[in-house]
């Protein structure tokens, strides 16, 4: 008989239902990841009792660890499913949805606080309108070489899922939005909202909410230097801070 | 810019100005304890010679103290368990809450022994015969020596880390191999802190 191999699924039928656990028994197959695993589920939605049972609902789109959307709990800890081999796993293999976001159906999460916290913190380069801005300022490749890591970012939750500071009882940014507001703070033109994002940042749920555990920078699936990202964040704020007490 | 910003940073200023300042100096004047009981008290009784005294103790060490411990140990509740992530800076995290509220527990009790008893009952002065009172009595004496032994290990890491933590908050040290540099920075002050500590107290151990 093939290899069968075991997961634990914990499954929530709707938004207010409660979590339960399912056991599933899929197929082995060599370099196969957790999400085709998920495709044969759904291809043949039976438990482990041999029930039949609704398919299990999960996210996914690149399918290249570039997206961020199929990031879920995978044995307790966050990262993508795409890139999660289940060679490198250890059975049974646990899948949950993160902790940190409301559920929308089993694997699948709604990470909109994420993206509300960008537009807090305007992460993006004013440029609207239809006129001709002429040619935008020249960026060095030091520059380039900082930018590039921070703004591989993909929303994907890691480091706010393991983030001590960061639950569903408060309204903290999170790691994500901030590294985002160091990146368009330090671009030649984003940079003209620089206050308007530090004044976020300097309020409930910004930059002085963190408690410097460093689980965002360990969990990132991107190598981003979150921690580096916030302590600039704190080094502008404080000059923020002894311009308002003292400049203004 | 809101207060709770404003009273974060207080917060964390306060933990090292001046708190931890205030911890170096508290530290550094135990090490009278080896020369003998008489000069000890003479240290220790000159600075409330000073016509400020009260009023250094009161505004450069209680009244930043109250607010730092009480206000750290409000933020301590805002923590998440985050029982699967075994990083060495989560572990630090959760030491720097944990130290934080026992240091508490150990500066109610540490004020009370050798400040306030002492007022009360009328004995102020002779500190270094309360003290090595205190660690030779028969019954208590193993459990005051505990607990002093705490209290200065919580005392002496909380402070360290929180130089760590501080040079990440205010942006002191920026990247990764700064903040690594800032690490060895805080290992040493926790070592000569704690060993200048537990040196004192072997004088009347």
């Amino acid at each position: 008989m093939s290899r069968m191999l075991k997961f634990k699924i914990k499954r929530q039928d709707s938004k207010e239902s409660s979590p339960y656990w399912e056991d599933f028994t899929v197929p082995y197959k060599a370099n196969s990841n957790v999400i085709s695993c998920l495709m044969d589920i759904q291809a043949n939605p039976l438990n482990s009792k041999g029930e039949k049972v609704s398919p299990v609902v999960w996210d996914c789109s690149c399918l290249e660890e570039v997206c961020g959307s199929c990031t879920m709990v995978i044995n307790g800890e966050v990262r993508q499913s795409c890139s999660a081999l289940v060679d490198k796993l250890e059975e049974p293999i646990r899948l949950e949805p993160m902790s940190k976001f409301p559920v929308i159906r089993d694997l699948a999460v709604d990470r909109s606080r994420m993206f509300e916290a960008l537009k807090k913190v305007q992460a993006w380069v004013p440029a609207d309108g239809y006129h001709d801005l002429g040619p935008g300022e020249r960026i060095s490749p030091e520059h380039q070489h900082v930018a590039y890591k921070l703004s591989e970012c993909m929303t994907c939750g890691c480091c706010v899922e393991a983030c001590p500071q960061y639950s569903k009882n408060n309204d903290f940014l999170g790691a994500a939005a901030m590294n985002q507001a160091r990146l368009f703070n330090m671009h030649p033109t984003g940079k003209s909202l620089r206050k308007d994002r530090l004044d976020v940042l300097m309020q409930a749920g910004g930059i002085s909410d963190c408690g410097n555990a460093q689980n965002c920078v360990e969990a990132c699936p991107k190598s981003i230097p979150l921690t580096e990202s916030i302590a600039d964040l704190g080094k502008q704020a404080s000059k923020q801070f002894w311009n308002n007490l003292f400049s203004s | 810019m809101d207060t709770h910003f404003i009273y974060r940073r207080i917060h964390s200023l306060t933990g090292i100005i001046p708190v931890g300042l205030f911890l170096i100096y508290h530290l550094y004047i135990q090490l009278y304890l080896h020369s003998g009981a008489e000069v000890y008290n003479e240290e220790v009784n000159s600075f409330y010679d000073s016509p400020l005294a009260l009023w250094i103790l009161v505004l450069v060490v209680y009244i930043p103290l109250i607010f730092h411990s009480v206000f750290g140990a409000l933020i301590t509740f805002e923590a998440q368990v985050q029982p699967s992530y075994h990083y060495f800076a989560h572990l630090l995290y959760w030491l720097q809450r944990l130290s934080g509220i026992g240091v508490l527990f150990f500066i109610i009790a540490h004020v009370w022994n050798a400040q306030l008893g002492p007022l009360v009952a009328d004995t102020w002065g002779t500190h270094w015969e309360h003290l090595a009172e205190g660690f030779s009595d028969p019954e208590t004496g193993l459990v005051t020596k505990t607990v002093y032994v705490l209290g200065i290990l919580g005392a002496t890491f909380h402070f360290a880390n929180g130089i760590n933590t501080f040079s990440i908050t205010w942006g002191v040290a920026l990247t990764p191999k700064s903040q690594q540099r800032m690490r060895v920075i805080s290992i040493i002050t926790f070592l000569v802190l704690t060993i200048s500590a537990l040196y004192a107290l072997a004088a009347i151990w």
